[in-house]
């Protein structure tokens, strides 16, 4: 197990400096400097100075080893649209936004889907199950916003009074409820949906079969038989549900105006602020290839045949 | 080759019709895979009716603006968001253009990017897998590796850089972004189909008899990924269409007047506190042609994958 989690944590690092590579070659067709006369009015002296301070005049190669040690050394370099801040300074302001949201909306997509797709499925072709499973496929469709739109819309505008929820902002908490569900209810319909099917498939089973013949109670067959098996697949959808909800996060954000990450990056591309976007791509990536690698280590904790696959 | 020499062994002169041997048992009617396959189809009830939602859904966005006696980009501010009515079946935007008509416009360019994204995806995804798995050894173990490492990556951010390198948004340079980051999973299950495929007795029997690998692999192994592929476009559309609708959404999208369903929608944003069906009928468009698409490869692979039949 040790060899195996020292292997795939190794594997890691040139994972990391291929995405900074990728991302940083793709970053470069941009064309532009930003110091030139034509963006910012700097003398010619001065543009040399940026230019060598920030490597401008070195080869790709050079700079991509630059940007490396600085992704390395948590430097992620200057915004270029606004003075006077860096891009770990909009990281530090709008990245905790961001993880509070994301972990809500995760905790609501687990909270909600699990018990509805397990029941379902318990419950397999009843009146409850054909419900749960409609609202669980219509909520998989439907961009996340139009959830926040409508949420806005009924819940905030038109029976505002009733339930006191603002229309934006990060505020207060109950500001934090609307954009979590906004953004967490694809997963949670997501969840709900794979449930079902694994628990079906875990109903099917022999050792199912036996823990019943054995006079198990019902309750007892599912808490401890059904759902420890039917759970490994969720630890697998929630790497690459990582992303979705980092990504799909960008829409909510915009919408309730929350001061996150998400919004941060779609400023940014609108503002050009090329250095930003690069940073953020780079942070965003890291995370997700982190998951990945807990997800992964997780996974071979949980079923050692993947550990002795890949080791 | 055996049937090819029979007439010239039998005695010349008795004309025997060959078909008359065919006919004299019991009528064999013939039945393939895909034969097979529709018929499951049909039979799954959910996935029918989606499928003819999904068709008359094309049929709309093809035939409205042929039969429509508005001109779609005609702006007229006296009609401005006009409500329900019957000479305008969905109301009037901003500009006082007809939404029955623009909303068929948009599908086109919705679904076109879709459907090019997702055959671009397929593109890519069965050259890299059908070689890596072909091949095999040293190659196939690096570009897995590879894969490994872009793997659950977010697509997002890599297709707004895309797009800002490239400047201005247009149908093309739509579906390239939309593509550059998402054919990891296709490529991953085609080379797990081929390497499963290649180690079938027809293939070793072909190979066995000499045929060359271009042949082995076009004519005996890549027919074999069809139901795969077939599976794979359905599946990959939502997330396709989902992703051009968030990049319109934040202002990213194909270039005015042209409009897609997700740029629709961001127009609509603006005014949703007194217009919300200028936000929600693109919205909903957007959510029924990807319900439709799930339901669709969840009939698909129940029809021809032959493994996930009985849950």
């Amino acid at each position: 197990m040790t060899t195996f989690v020292l292997r795939r944590l190794f594997w890691t690092v040139p994972v990391v400096l291929l995405v900074i590579l990728l991302t940083f070659l793709m970053m470069r067709q941009i064309a532009g400097n930003p110091f030139r006369k034509s963006e910012r009015a700097v003398t010619v002296s001065q543009q040399a100075n940026f230019n060598r301070k920030f490597h401008l005049n070195d080869p790709w190669w050079k700079q991509y080893l630059y940007y490396t040690k600085g992704v390395f050394t948590f430097d992620l370099g200057p915004s270029l649209v606004l003075r006077n801040q860096d891009v770990n300074d909009i990281v530090k302001e709008h990245f905790p936004v961001s993880l509070q949201l994301g972990a809500l909306a995760f905790i609501f997509a687990l909270g909600i889907g699990i018990p509805l797709g397990v029941v379902s499925a318990l419950k397999a072709n009843s009146v409850y199950d054909y419900a749960a499973m409609t609202v669980s496929n219509v909520f998989y469709a439907v961009p996340s916003f139009l959830v926040a739109t409508l949420m806005i819309y009924f819940f905030a505008l038109k029976w505002g009074d009733l339930t006191g929820l603002p229309t934006s902002g990060w505020g207060s908490n109950s500001a934090k409820i609307m954009p979590a569900i906004a953004l967490g209810i694809g997963p949670m319909a997501y969840f709900a949906r794979l449930l079902r099917g694994t628990v079906l498939e875990t109903l099917q089973q022999d050792y199912i079969r036996t823990a019943r013949a054995k006079g198990l109670r019902h309750r007892r067959v599912v808490v401890l038989h059904v759902m420890r098996n039917s759970l490994i697949p969720v630890v697998t959808a929630a790497g690459p549900l990582l992303g979705y909800t980092i990504t799909g996060s960008f829409i909510v954000e915009l919408i309730f105006n929350v001061p996150g990450i998400g919004q941060y990056y779609v400023t940014a591309i609108q503002a050009r602020d090329y250095s930003v976007t690069m940073g953020l791509t780079v942070l965003l990536s890291v995370i997700i290839i982190v998951a990945n690698l807990f997800v992964d280590i997780a996974y071979g904790f949980l079923d050692p045949r993947t550990r002795e696959a890949r080791s | 080759m055996l049937r090819r020499r029979e007439p010239a062994v039998a005695v010349p002169g008795q004309a025997v019709p060959p078909v008359a041997a065919m006919e004299a048992g019991a009528p064999i009617r013939q039945t393939s895979l895909w034969r097979d396959a529709w018929v499951r189809y049909l039979r799954n009830r959910g996935a029918v009716a989606c499928g003819i939602v999904f068709l008359m859904l094309l049929l709309y966005c093809i035939l409205a603006p042929v039969f429509s006696p508005y001109d779609p980009n005609a702006v007229d501010f006296k009609l401005a968001h006009q409500s329900i009515s019957w000479h305008h079946p969905l109301g009037t935007d901003k500009y006082g253009r007809d939404l029955f008509t623009r909303t068929a416009l948009g599908g086109r360019i919705s679904i076109g990017i879709g459907f090019g994204a997702t055959i671009a995806i397929l593109g890519i995804g069965v050259l890299y897998g059908s070689i890596s798995g072909f091949v095999g050894g040293k190659l196939d173990n690096g570009m897995m590796r590879l894969l490994d490492a872009l793997y659950g990556l977010p697509y997002l951010p890599f297709a707004i850089i895309t797009l800002a390198i490239v400047g201005t948004v247009t149908f093309w340079t739509m579906v390239v972004a939309l593509s550059i980051a998402s054919w990891f999973t296709t490529a991953r299950i085609v080379r797990g189909q081929i390497i499963t495929l290649k180690e079938n007795d027809y293939v070793r029997a072909a190979q066995s008899l000499g045929a060359r690998w271009y042949r082995v692999l076009g004519r005996h192994v890549l027919p074999n990924t069809m139901g795969v592929l077939v599976i794979a476009v359905f599946l990959e559309l939502p997330g396709v269409i989902l992703g051009e609708a968030f990049l319109s959404f934040i202002g990213l999208g194909i270039n005015p007047p042209d409009a897609s369903w997700g740029s629709m929608a961001q127009d609509g944003r603006e005014a949703y506190r007194l217009y919300p069906m200028e936000i929600i009928i693109p919205s909903v468009a957007i959510g029924t042609l990807v319900l439709c698409a799930n339901f669709i490869a969840d009939g698909l692979r129940d029809a021809l994958d032959p493994r996930t039949r009985e849950t």
